[in-house]
């Protein structure tokens, strides 16, 4: 039994405004994002980084540890870097909600399984393992929407692995700009939100 | 490390404006790190891997916050698949500072690749960087490194050798 990650990102948009800050991963969750929140558009940096997602989100969250910050990780993401669960825990950043989208396979190539397919792997429980109290696994939409509220609302590391049906929404808009652009959206919206200057003028214009 | 030179790294870290350093410890610089920690302008992140001290200063860049990357250069292998993609695929920038293992000299055959490979990634991660060898370069070697990331939001290293480490 598993859901549509579509209809969790919905219910997670619901839930944000955009004065809090999302990353995400690379794949078909990234157009999903880019429908099922449009209005995280701006507030939302969409990477290509396999393993990075999380401990840049950790950065992030270390870097403005008064707003709220959201990690969109996957099984393979997270995967490829385990090691960042424990950082996470060392850190305990009271600000940083990792949600990690579990459809068990590669999805951006066509759906080669990753290591969570063979249900041995527990993403939640290696989080919990690693130091991260609340780590969950949700399998109904109903649980996910629950685990949403608590990871938003909690003052320490919160981790929801959300078990999705790997299906890809249909019939969504593409985003079409690159990481580059992407990351002069994301940091205006932050210089915005802060009423501060990241990417300044040169000394002469 | 010469205690010199600890003192060196910091001043030019926050002449810099760094306030957060994240880093995987190694013997040359085994000084710099309690030294970091101890600093109450300067908060650190140890990681597990370098691949993930690079993700998670790029993340302190997006806050507006400055970070540092602080390694021994065999770092640069495990993190160069994240800098790619952060540097040459997003433009988002992380300044590192790292040991010269492996330079002419060495002594142990084990850090011999280290000091193979350091230059050739670092030219083909298009990352500019200073060798430092003497201690008062140090202060200006990483103010400069960060006044390049910031003009280039690129990557740029600096590289401790030589005397200072050895």
């Amino acid at each position: 039994m598993s859901m549509s990650r579509y209809e969790c990102m919905q219910l997670l948009g619901a839930r944000l405004n955009d004065d809090a800050l999302v990353i995400l991963s690379l794949g078909g969750s990234v157009d999903e994002w880019y429908n099922a929140a449009p209005h995280m558009r701006e507030a939302s940096l969409f990477q290509q980084q396999l393993g990075c997602v999380t401990p840049e989100a950790l950065g992030l969250a270390v870097g403005l540890p008064h707003r709220r910050i959201v990690s969109l990780d996957t099984d393979g993401g997270l995967l490829f870097n385990l090691g960042a669960l424990a950082t996470v825990a060392n850190e305990q950043p009271g600000n940083l909600f990792i949600v990690v989208w579990d459809n068990e396979c590669y999805q951006s190539i066509g759906g080669p399984r990753t290591h969570t397919q063979a249900g041995r792997v527990d993403l939640a429980a290696i989080a919990q393992g690693a130091g991260i109290r609340h780590a969950y696994t949700a399998r109904t939409l109903e649980e996910f929407d629950r685990h949403c509220a608590d990871g938003l609302a909690a003052n320490e590391p919160y981790v929801v692995v959300a078990k999705t049906d790997g299906i890809l929404q249909p019939g969504i808009k593409r985003k079409h700009s690159d990481g580059r652009e992407d990351k002069y959206i994301f940091v205006r919206h932050v210089e915005e939100l802060e009423g501060i200057t990241i990417m300044g003028p040169s000394e002469h214009n | 490390m010469r205690a010199d030179a600890v003192e060196a790294v910091i001043r030019g870290l926050k002449r810099a404006g760094v306030s957060i350093a994240t880093y995987l410890p190694d013997s040359l610089l085994k000084e710099l790190y309690p030294a970091l920690d101890a600093d109450p302008d300067i908060r650190t992140i140890p990681v597990t891997n370098e691949g993930e001290g690079a993700a998670l200063a790029g993340g302190v860049f997006l806050s507006g916050k400055r970070a540092v990357l602080v390694m021994e250069n065999s770092g640069l292998r495990a993190a160069t698949e994240h800098l790619a993609r952060l540097g040459l695929g997003a433009g988002i920038p992380v300044v590192m500072i790292m040991s010269y293992r492996g330079e002419m000299g060495e002594n142990n055959w084990w850090a011999i690749p280290h000091g193979v490979t350091m230059e050739p990634l670092l030219q083909t991660l298009r990352t500019p960087y200073t060798i430092v060898r003497e201690v008062d370069e140090i202060e200006q070697a990483i103010v400069n490194a960060y006044e390049t990331a910031y003009s280039s939001y690129h990557h740029t290293a600096v590289v401790l050798g030589g005397g200072i480490v050895r």
